[in-house]
């Protein structure tokens, strides 16, 4: 990222910094605004989409891993990676409910879970 | 840690540049198992989500968005001034180190006393499962998960920021005053800035969760 104050070598280290800060709240008022929006079950999809945009930029800016590969790559993906195995893993078994999930309808009747005589 | 007259690394290290890499590395393991940690408690978030999309979207309107919101602008904000004091450390500012990592702490402190603030108000609304909870109109059962979630990880979030705030603190008292901090290696404060910016971005996550749930 380069910037018009670079030659201002104390500014240019920071101002990197801020124009992250920035676009991060940017993007957390996106996200507000997608909240009132009327979206239905699509709302939390994007939301989640812009979080996980956060995340990238705060990995990579604030907590540094952009530069030269290095073995911190691997644990930061990692982390990710197993949280994929959790969720893909867990999903194999909500997936095949049937009637699970319902669709994101406010006004509309919730699931409810299956009775099992004794 | 090195003696910051003579800046020797430890025994096991053959270098300061081997023994910074190294704390970041085990902070960076740390985080794989807060990764999972928080990870699961937002799936399970979802799981209930999609199971119970009404009662979650009625009961989390009682959510108080402007503290929710206020604390998202205030970490965002720290994790930019732990950035800056670790600049300034690498460059051997003193002065604007101490400067903004007083800032940070503030900032955190702030964050939790909105919190609480926030908590309090919840409180008074009645939504604290099983010590203070009235079940609202249309929430069903269900709704009290909701808030189960919320107390859970909000309350595991605020502990976490206070361990970053105390690991600022400790920084601010006892190692900048004894000179462990210099620009030759100031590794201490990059490990504990990893450690809040990770902080910050749960909120990133928690905060649309909660907040913005059930609001058009």
């Amino acid at each position: 990222m380069r910037f018009a104050l670079e030659t201002d070598p104390k500014r240019a280290r920071t101002l990197p910094f801020v124009a992250v800060w920035l676009i991060l709240l940017l993007l957390g008022g996106l996200s507000l605004w997608a909240a009132f929006l009327g979206l239905g079950m699509w709302t939390p999809a994007v939301q989640s989409g812009i979080a996980a945009i956060q995340t990238a930029l705060v990995f990579t800016v604030f907590m540094r891993l952009k530069g030269e590969p290095s073995l911190k790559w691997v644990f930061a993906v990692g982390g990710f990676l197993w949280l994929s195995f959790l969720f893909g893993l867990s999903m194999t078994d909500y997936s095949s409910r049937q009637g699970w999930p319902t669709m994101y309808d406010p006004s509309g009747p919730s699931y409810q879970l299956p009775r099992h005589s004794p | 840690m090195p003696d910051s007259a003579v800046l020797r690394p430890d025994l096991q290290y053959a270098s300061l540049a081997q023994q910074g890499e190294t704390a970041e590395l085990g902070m960076w393991v740390f985080l794989v198992n807060e990764t999972l940690f928080f990870g699961a408690l937002i799936f399970i978030y979802f799981i209930y989500r999609l199971t119970y999309p009404h009662e979650f979207a009625v009961a989390a309107r009682d959510a108080v968005l402007w503290c929710g919101s206020v604390n998202f602008v205030l970490l965002l904000t720290s994790s930019l001034t732990m950035v800056v004091a670790i600049n300034a450390a690498a460059q051997g500012e003193r002065r604007a180190m101490v400067c903004w990592l007083i800032a940070t702490a503030a900032l955190g402190c702030a964050f939790l006393g909105v919190k609480g603030f926030e908590y309090y108000l919840d409180y008074q609304d009645e939504v604290v499962p099983v010590v203070n909870y009235l079940s609202k109109p249309g929430e069903g059962r269900a709704g009290e998960l909701f808030w189960v979630f919320y107390w859970i990880a909000t309350g595991l979030h605020a502990i976490h920021l206070m361990i970053g705030i105390g690991l600022v603190l400790y920084v601010l008292a006892w190692k900048i005053p004894r000179g462990k901090i210099t620009p030759a290696y100031y590794t201490p404060l990059e490990v504990i800035g990893i450690y809040w910016s990770f902080v910050d971005t749960v909120w990133l996550y928690l905060y649309p969760c909660i907040y913005l749930v059930g609001r058009s």
